[in-house]
């Protein structure tokens, strides 16, 4: 089954900037400046929930 | 000769919990992994299936016993060996390890396999967790698949291959110099692209560099060795093959990240594949021996450009490195065609093509991402990461060292759709997907169809009232007035393709077990 189907195959052409992979600012489609606004937008609550106490609440015990 | 490269990946999850002071790590782990096995009926009163731990030696060496302890194995009793192991319809093995809950994905011939596996190992964790809702509604518990807690702990995306057995006894028994040659300066470079990135100096302490590519270098300090959670080494040396060790040897390895990107992921099994099969066939004759290989590991984790001296003298980029490999892997076909590890030709495009990303990618001193042109910041993990905390740099004005991102760190890896951050973004269309979400999807419930994994799988689906052990390279029946035991010590066998139609003519067990005894053929 996996093996029927097709990977896309990476190009080496340099991708357009308009290309939906492009992340340089200003010359963003609108689509993609709204998609970074949310993606800001959400790491930013994120961060903000989890506060800097996060990081003593994580502490783990080792895996083997 | 070469055999094909069956891999399998085990994901220890790191683990928080909140709201319950009193739920330990331990419990909250085996809530999960029992909550789903009573899902999947694993939990009947009428199913009583152990784990089989009689093949694991931890403590014995593949090179003798030089490290040996005559302790061995701790002893499990059947009551605890419930409550931390479930083996799944799936092929694969969801259980507690010491403190966390842990995956390990069945037997895959693919790498594309053996990624899906692991994305479907997400995927049953998440079910855990939402039917552990249930059981303790006011208790959040989330878990996080990466490597490191920022406080100096570590824990494992381990990697398993299966390899001829005299190739796996020269490279890293008789003749580990072989190793020293390949194999290790192939698997400390491989970072540059397998890496998942880690804001933060080494091993918690306050020094070193403010974001580096591994999140495990810090953390290796030996070649060869037993040990898993100090003095680690690179490659686990354990005595402990799950098949025929006449035929087959297992190379564990323990130095890799866990990949959150698929096209990083694939790229790391699907590399180290080509390179084991090239070794297993004597393709590869060059001698890249590093200097100071561990040394050189936590080097090229904190400067992809660094240059790292090899005995020679000669002085290299990880990405020079890389491309010898790649050059040999390019020209290599397999002494037997029929073992060609599969979608070798994306796997090799993928690997030039991040090479090359990789040589135009330019970060600032300060890890700016000041230009990206093919765009591996959809694709590897290490760089994703840098760019979404470069992001945050700049909206929010914080330098490196910053505690929140550290916090952006970790949340990258929460492995819930709605909180995690590599999930959102994801989501949003930032990354290049590989796979197809039927396709994890399946490997959810469903073992692969071309490994024992399915043979496996199959008697947990129909049978898992009379199964009373199962482990890797065994499943054992109580037939009441017997035990019967079915091995299963060749990994390339078990698979859909030899063993449907039997199943498809067995109602019970017996049934089963006569007709393998009637061909003559065990898997």
């Amino acid at each position: 089954m996996a093996e029927a189907q097709k990977f896309k195959q990476p190009t080496k052409k340099k991708p357009k900037k308009e290309d939906e992979g492009s992340t340089a600012p200003g010359e963003l489609s609108s689509k993609k400046k709204k998609q970074l606004k949310v993606l800001d937008e959400f790491i930013e609550g994120v961060l903000q929930e989890a506060g800097e106490e996060f990081l003593d609440e994580f502490k783990q015990v080792e895996g083997q | 000769m070469s055999i094909p490269k069956i891999v399998g990946i085990e994901q220890e999850y790191a683990i928080k919990i909140k709201g319950d002071e009193n739920l330990s790590f331990f419990d909250a782990s085996c809530t999960l992994v029992n909550a789903y096995a009573r899902r999947l009926g694993l939990r009947d009163p009428k199913v009583n299936m152990l784990w089989d731990y009689g093949h694991e030696t931890p403590y014995q060496d593949i090179r003798g016993d030089l490290f040996g302890k005559n302790t061995g194995q701790q002893i499990v009793g059947e009551k605890e060996n419930r409550l931390i192991n479930a083996g799944l319809p799936n092929g694969a093995r969801l259980y507690t390890d010491h403190a966390h809950p842990e995956y390990s994905t069945p037997e895959c011939l693919s790498a594309r396999d053996a990624l899906a596996c692991d994305k479907a190992g997400e995927i049953i964790l998440r079910e855990g967790l939402k039917l552990m809702r249930d059981i303790l509604p006011f208790t959040s518990v989330t878990l996080y698949k990466n490597n490191t807690d920022q406080q100096g702990h570590s824990y494992g995306c381990h990697e398993n291959y299966l390899m001829a057995a005299h190739a796996h006894e020269a490279c890293l028994v008789s003749h580990p110099e072989r190793a020293l040659k390949t194999l290790i300066p192939f698997l400390v470079t491989r970072q540059i692209f397998a890496g998942s990135g880690k804001t933060g100096a080494r091993n918690g302490e306050n020094s070193g560099p403010p974001y580096q590519i591994s999140q495990r270098a810090d953390f290796m300090e030996n070649l060869f060795g037993l040990e898993t959670m100090y003095a680690r080494p690179l490659i686990n040396t354990r005595r402990e093959h799950h098949a025929d060790p006449k035929r087959f040897r297992r190379l564990h390895l323990i130095l890799g990240d866990a990949n959150m990107c698929e096209f990083a992921g694939l790229l790391k099994l699907g590399s180290t594949q080509l390179v084991l099969q090239m070794l297993e066939d004597d393709f590869i004759d060059c001698d890249l021996t590093l200097k100071n290989p561990i040394e050189a590991n936590k080097q090229i984790s904190g400067n992809l450009g660094c240059v790292v001296e090899l005995a020679d003298g000669r002085k290299l980029t990880a990405v020079q490195i890389q491309r010898e490999f790649l050059a040999y892997a390019q020209k290599f076909q397999p002494t037997d065609p029929s073992s060609r590890v599969p979608d070798d030709d994306l796997i090799l495009n993928s690997w030039s093509y991040v090479l090359d990303g990789l040589e135009q990618l330019k970060l600032s001193a300060d890890m700016v991402i000041e230009d990206d042109p093919l765009l591996l910041s959809r694709r590897l993990d290490w760089v994703l990461k840098l760019w979404i905390m470069n992001r945050y740099r700049e909206g929010q004005n914080v330098t490196w060292g910053h505690p929140l991102l550290t916090v952006l760190d970790l949340q990258y890896h929460n492995i819930d759709g709605q909180e995690g951050i590599f999930y959102r973004t994801e989501d949003q269309g930032f990354t290049e997907r590989l796979l197809t979400k039927d396709e994890i999807a399946r490997f959810a419930y469903a073992a692969p169809d071309n490994t024992r994994a399915w043979f496996r799988g199959k008697c947990l689906e129909k049978f898992p009232e009379e199964i009373y052990l199962v482990n890797w390279e065994v499943v054992g029946f109580d037939q009441g007035d017997i035990y019967r035991v079915v091995p299963l010590l060749n990994p390339l066998k078990g698979t859909r393709d030899q063993y449907q139609k039997i199943f498809d003519q067995s109602r019970n067990a017996r049934e089963l077990i006569a007709l393998l005894e009637s061909d003559s053929i065990e898997p």
